[in-house]
């Protein structure tokens, strides 16, 4: 019975899976007509472009450029999470704290991303902490308004069987509140991620530290889209790859006690 | 022995008791929950008012019976039972709540049956009941038994590792109940259990009930709109009135159990008591 559900899940998720195929299919054919225009340097092709990365992979040294990206990503998505949920639970939970904190998330979030990075690198230096710190002032905030929208969603029958039975604060929070905040959870963890690496490639493309983002402006320097766009479409298949493999997985862990929604 | 345990020390207000004199002696003997000249007034909306939602409330719960409240909806029972379970506050008069002899630890267990299952639904059946549990400290050693006999009761022995959206509306209701006879309450308060159930799953609800009063023999405190629910199931009714909600009669069942719906005896206090209780209610509007 389980391998017969397993089975139609699969075809289920193959025919679903279908049109993005063929759309994204009929993308690279059109970019590989187009490109045969264009000089490589300036418009490369599909076909040009994994030649590129491969030479790019090839070389042992470029994995730590991107290791090197990737802590810088996982410090800054790491803090502001934890920042974030902590700051979105207590503003959702005490209504005090959430007329104190209203405006300062509204001033953090309309607050120009550029002057972070600017900021940062003034009072930190071209190093990893200015990274750290730009990815954290802009993804947090978000996050933060995220779970705080998420605390208003939460029942109050169940916090109210939970009193009634004694639940003390701590039981409180792990089985009734943290559970029904899960999807703004799970939302706040990709919304993060992929904030949280475009930020960190651009505060390296300012000079910051090393990594993916200083070998963007090395090829820009040179004019080589090529070599830009084998770093980039790379990194961005890291990236997607996290998203699938860490946190799509975990979802459907999570969520396991509600069949329909696991997908 | 016994220490008497109060939500609430205030005392004022304290009219004559309307309990008659054979309930007062109850109260010596061994009751579970003495509630006296109970009033809970809520600010009305709009204006500074309040108005009252509960007025002059008196009544006892002995040991091991069932008690019944029979009320129009939104009379204000849902809101005595939550000033009993500590839930809600109240303005004036006193709620007693009195631990068995002998149960461990502080304070009186109180079980709590909603009108929908109430359920943690990303928690297996079995870590419901965990949940309470922990929130009762009752030792973990002890766990794994409860959980199994309380779901026998309940007849859904070896569901401890499904989750309740896999369980129909009726087990899931029945797992709220093995929840709230696994902290082997003082007091088990069910608030209209099954008026979300269809009639059927319903009246195959209640004669499981009737089953799990004769193994488990808990206190119930039973709040109903359903005056024939109440005379099948209970040994007391008191009747409420709505606006505010006043206690008006007292009905002492001695229909030996296990009845029937069908008995005739059922049917004609239940006759009776709708002629009363229609009379009353339709008087006040």
């Amino acid at each position: 019975m389980r391998a017969k559900s397993t089975k139609h899940r699969t075809l289920a998720s193959l025919s679903r899976a279908l049109p993005g195929v063929l759309t994204l299919a009929a993308g690279i054919v059109v970019w590989q007509v187009v490109s045969l225009f264009f000089l490589p340097v300036f418009l490369p092709g599909p076909a040009i472009l994994v030649e590129r990365m491969v030479a790019i992979y090839s070389n042992p040294a470029s994995y730590l450029v991107v290791g090197e990206t990737l802590l810088q990503i996982f410090e800054g998505f790491v803090v502001s999470m934890v920042i974030g949920t902590a700051l979105g639970l207590v503003m959702g939970l005490k209504r005090s704290i959430e007329l104190f904190f209203d405006s300062w998330i509204m001033v953090l979030l309309t607050f120009p991303a550029v002057c972070w990075a600017f900021l940062s690198v003034l009072w930190f230096g071209l190093s990893q902490i200015a990274a750290i710190v730009t990815i954290v002032l802009i993804v947090f905030p978000f996050v933060a308004m995220n779970i705080w929208a998420g605390t208003k969603a939460i029942e109050k029958n169940l916090i109210e069987m939970g009193r009634v039975y004694k639940a003390d604060r701590s039981l409180m929070l792990r089985k009734v509140l943290i559970p029904q905040l899960m999807p703004y959870i799970f939302s706040s963890l990709r919304i993060a991620l992929s904030l949280s690496w475009k930020i960190a490639l651009v505060a390296e493309a300012f000079g910051t530290g090393g990594g993916v983002g200083q070998r963007l402006t090395n090829w820009f320097q040179e004019t080589r889209v090529d070599m830009m766009l084998a770093w980039g479409v790379s990194f961005m298949i890291v990236m997607v790859l996290i998203d699938l493999l860490v946190f799509r997985a975990w979802a459907r862990r999570t969520f396991a006690w509600r069949p329909q929604l696991a997908t | 022995m016994s220490a008497q345990y109060a939500h609430n020390v205030q005392r004022i207000d304290m009219a004559p008791a309307v309990a008659d004199k054979a309930m007062r002696q109850g109260v010596m003997a061994s009751s579970a929950i003495t509630i006296d000249n109970l009033t809970k007034r809520f600010p009305a909306p709009g204006s500074g008012d309040e108005f009252v939602v509960l007025k002059d409330i008196s009544l006892t719960v002995d040991d091991g019976k069932f008690v019944s409240i029979v009320g129009p909806s939104g009379c204000g029972k849902s809101t005595l039972l939550n000033v009993i379970a500590g839930i809600e506050s109240y303005d004036g008069g006193a709620v007693a709540i009195h631990p068995k002899a002998g149960s461990a630890g502080s304070g009186p267990r109180i079980g709590y049956v909603f009108q929908s299952p109430r359920l943690l639904n990303w928690l297996t059946v079995e870590n419901n009941i965990n949940f309470v549990l922990e929130a009762h400290k009752v030792p973990r050693s002890r766990w794994r038994d409860l959980v199994a006999k309380n779901l026998a009761m309940v007849g859904l022995a070896g569901q401890e590792r499904n989750y309740p959206l896999n369980l129909s509306g009726g087990m899931q209701q029945r797992v709220a109940i093995a929840r709230a006879l696994a902290i082997e309450p003082d007091i088990l308060l069910m608030d209209e259990p099954f008026s979300h159930l269809d009639a059927i799953t319903a009246r195959k609800m209640r004669f499981d009930l009737m089953e799990i009063l004769e193994r488990a023999k808990p206190t119930i405190l039973f709040v109903t709109h359903d005056l024939s629910e109440a005379v099948f199931l209970s040994d007391h009714i008191y009747m409420m009135s709505t606006k505010p909600a006043q206690i008006f009669k007292h009905v002492a069942i001695d229909i030996p159990r296990p009845r029937k719906p069908e008995d005739a005896r059922v049917f004609d206090l239940e006759k009776e008591l709708v002629r009363e209780f229609f009379s009353v209610v339709e008087a006040k509007g």
